[in-house]
């Protein structure tokens, strides 16, 4: 078991893949170049299941109470999002106050974003029949019946590994990063 | 003893409902509002329609647009049963333009809408026979979310009739058992009690929609229940984690900022990518 992903941990596990168009290993060398330049990324991103303010926000909030750090453990696959290269010119921590995006960061056709640092490669794996789902309706759900459906990212909780009759659902990690605060923010075009 | 439920043409009534999704304005996540699936609505508008036939039936925040459904599908003709009068209170202007419009637009006379938060007194106690209420569901509050708009419900009321709450059930997760409990106990608290409850019925438009799904809960006052007092506002420590974990009721109003545009997207949201060879 990794430093990372070990019983207590709390991560956002997201499946990536091509993203607005530009390859991902593009996409790493841009992103570890902006934390070069002010010490931070913005990591976009879309969908319902990690929403800023009632999701990702609580959740590592909850974690760096404790003097806890939260990691997005980030498993590489084929699928295709592609969307308008359109760069996200000012950004929002609680969808309400809206602040310019630094010139030094492109974050490229997404509505939310996750603030990051320390972003490298990492090969590892989780196993989700060892993690619950942390915060939202679906709290306390075992992670691969979670994933399972149709969520490709969630807040997780890493467990001991649950007694089941279901074989490990083990899933490799490529690439990691830690939340750093605000942790998740909204995206505007204009 | 409602009028017998015969048979609908389906296909009418999947037609209807899409009017009603149509009109309906886009949801707004950080305050809840996630919409039931079609399909489930269908079911769910007849349902409620025969339950509340020939009552007077208050929608404690709407913004699935069930009332409308239930409205419009006895005002088609496609049910011959519904209430005799619904109205909506919704803290969401958006919701409550779209409901006024729509009922102006199909001549429902007997479907109206005001601008109402949960937060406050409400406004029109003992007029209502019936209420229904599908509120934030109350995961980080130990349901108090819910109980704070099933005590609305119960004061539209008047501490009698019935109400149908539509609540959050799941047979793995542990919170929506306890605020199944909660709820149950409070409607016990005001003089109520539990008189069917229909599990798993219905789904939503969400990421993670496979699993998520909700229940009717229904209540009933018993015979002679008295009133517990006038309407108050909300004290502030009920509105803690009201739409999740440091998610507080601070919003009075959601006021909208556009037109209403039911009949497409707006025109910020895309724009023509013309061929070049044709003028």
């Amino acid at each position: 078991m990794s430093d990372i992903i070990q019983p207590g941990s709390g991560v956002l596990y997201m499946k990536i893949g091509t993203h607005a168009n530009e390859d991902l290993a593009d996409i790493i060398a841009r992103k570890r170049k902006e934390i070069d330049d002010i010490g931070f990324a913005m990591w976009g991103y879309g969908g319902g299941t990690c929403y800023p303010t009632s999701m990702v926000q609580p959740f590592a909030r909850s974690f760096a109470d404790r003097g806890q750090p939260i990691h997005l453990v980030m498993h590489k696959m084929n699928s295709r999002h592609y969307a308008e290269q359109i760069r996200a010119a000012r950004y929002s921590v609680d969808g309400a106050n809206w602040e310019k995006i630094p010139d030094a960061i492109n974050v490229l056709g997404s509505r939310f974003a996750l603030m990051i640092q320390d972003l490298r490669e990492h090969e590892d794996e989780i196993d989700l029949n060892s993690t619950r789902v942390a915060v939202g309706p679906n709290e306390g759900r075992l992670g691969s019946r979670y994933i399972q459906g149709r969520a490709d990212k969630a807040c997780l909780i890493v467990t001991d590994p649950e007694r089941t009759n279901e074989e490990s659902k083990k899933i490799k990690i490529n690439l990691v990063a830690e939340l750093v605060d605000p942790y998740a923010v909204f995206l505007s075009e204009s | 003893m409602g009028k017998p439920r015969l048979q609908i043409d389906l296909h009418e009534a999947m037609n209807a409902v899409s009017d009603v999704v149509q009109n309906r304005p886009r949801p707004i996540r950080a305050i809840d509002q996630i919409y039931m699936k079609s399909a489930d609505m269908v079911l769910q508008s007849e349902l409620v329609a025969h339950w509340a036939d020939g009552k007077k039936l208050a929608f404690i925040g709407d913004g699935d647009a069930i009332s409308v459904c239930v409205a419009y599908l006895k005002n088609e003709k496609i049910i011959d049963y519904g209430p005799s009068q619904i109205t909506v209170f919704d803290f969401d202007e958006r919701q409550v333009m779209a409901i006024k419009s729509f009922a102006e637009r199909k001549n429902i006379r007997h479907l109206k809408a005001e601008l109402y938060n949960a937060r406050d007194a409400f406004p029109l106690t003992n007029r209502f026979d019936r209420f229904y209420t599908n509120p934030p569901w109350g995961q980080s509050n130990k349901g108090e979310s819910v109980h704070v708009f099933m005590e609305r419900g119960i004061e539209a009321c008047g501490y009698g009739g019935q109400g149908m709450i539509v609540i959050a059930d799941d047979e793995e997760l542990e919170w929506p058992k306890r605020v199944l409990h909660s709820t149950q106990k409070r409607a016990y608290e005001l003089g109520y009690f539990v008189n069917r409850m229909q599990p798993l019925m219905h789904s939503y438009h969400l990421d993670d929609d496979a699993l998520l799904r909700s229940c009717n809960l229904f209540i009933e006052a018993l015979p002679g229940n008295k009133s517990q007092g006038d309407s108050r506002p909300i004290e502030n420590e009920r509105l803690t984690n009201f739409y999740g974990r440091d998610q507080n009721l601070k919003i009075r109003y959601i006021k909208s900022t556009r037109p209403l545009t039911m009949e497409g997207a707006h025109e910020d949201e895309w724009k023509p990518d013309y061929y070049e060879d044709i003028r």
